[in-house]
């Protein structure tokens, strides 16, 4: 949790010193801070569709979060600061870092992933009306199919939460016990490849988390649009809406 | 308790056999696009970076499963 308001709070205060002092033309720090919203921009509006620009925000700031709390969580020396517990049964101290990987407790990844589920509900609602994101939810392109496909639907829906959450703290966590594993196996020198390796690994999971929101979203958004008009990102919906009712696609 | 480590060892071992293959497929289409077309690589890249984290969403689940056999039941 610490690291998670820490993550926000390097964030704010990078976001405060560069607005008070943005120039036309960046500086280095400015340059940085550029850097990532501009690509990620880039790829919103390449992917995303007609609307892009409405949902290009949250889909940055997802990225931004969850890449600071994963890089705050690698840093070295973090997990030795902190308060040694007893045991459960009067077992070992064992040591709680105040600063942790943020991604590696459950009730942040579930947070993040609730709050993407309810972005890409309300977008479908807001695109296609309460009822055409009912009638899209609940009744099968033909009518008769509905009784078995209905229920795949919901589930598929209901997965993304589940499937967003733990692909986030899956990673990480599963990250953090082997480095643990690999330094209590060779203390000197092999860790540092694995730190690298995490560091890409948190890098990709943010852009995972983020790009998958943003995915649905379009969906959400794109579901009704395709017969109406021909638009650019009509050749590439068909395809996943055909693969979501797929329990596993989620 | 020794068949739960067990059966999370198993349920984690057998789960990533097929999403090792998946990505491994994946990975290996997605360079012989590149080699074929180098320009491509950055617009390949965000759709092999999503269909690798839908495949990986199957290893998720068999080490989800391994920890509540070990953290949850019993």
């Amino acid at each position: 949790m610490v690291g998670a308001l820490l993550a926000t709070a390097l964030l704010l205060l990078a976001t405060v010193y560069v607005r008070r002092r943005a120039t036309l033309v960046p500086g280095r720090f400015q340059s940085l801070m550029e850097l990532p919203i501009e690509w990620l921009a880039g790829v919103v509006r390449s992917t995303g569709g007609r609307r892009w620009a409405e949902f290009a925000g949250l889909v940055i700031a997802i990225f931004l979060f969850v890449l600071v709390a994963n890089m705050i969580g690698l840093l070295p020396g973090v997990g030795v600061v902190g308060i040694t517990v007893e045991g459960e049964h009067g077992g070992e101290e064992t040591l709680v870092p105040f600063v942790r990987a943020a991604a590696a407790d459950l009730n942040f990844t579930l947070g993040l992933a609730i709050i993407a589920f309810v972005a890409f509900v309300a977008w479908g609602i807001r695109a296609n009306g309460l009822g055409g994101y009912l009638k899209e939810l609940l009744i099968a392109e033909p009518a008769y199919m509905t009784p078995l496909l209905t229920p795949i639907h919901l589930i598929s829906e209901l997965s993304r939460l589940i499937s967003l959450s733990m692909r986030l703290f899956g990673n990480v966590f599963a990250g953090e016990v082997l480095l643990a594993v690999i330094l209590s196996l060779v203390p000197l020198f092999v860790p540092i490849v694995f730190l690298g390796l995490e560091l890409i690994f948190g890098f990709v999971q943010a852009l995972v988390f983020a790009l998958l929101t943003m995915t649905y979203i379009t969906l959400a958004i794109a579901e009704h649009r395709q017969h109406e008009s021909g638009d650019e990102h009509a050749g590439e919906a068909p395809d996943h809406s055909e693969a979501s009712p797929a329990p596993g696609t989620a | 308790m020794e068949f739960q480590l067990l059966a999370a060892g198993l349920a984690i071992g057998l789960g990533t056999i097929g999403p090792g293959i998946g990505i491994g497929i994946g990975f290996s289409r997605a360079m012989e696009a590149i080699g074929r077309n180098p320009e491509a690589s950055g617009t390949l890249f965000v759709p092999y970076i999503l269909g690798l984290a839908l495949t990986e969403a199957m290893a998720i689940y068999a080490l989800v499963i391994g920890l509540i056999l070990i953290f949850a039941v019993g």
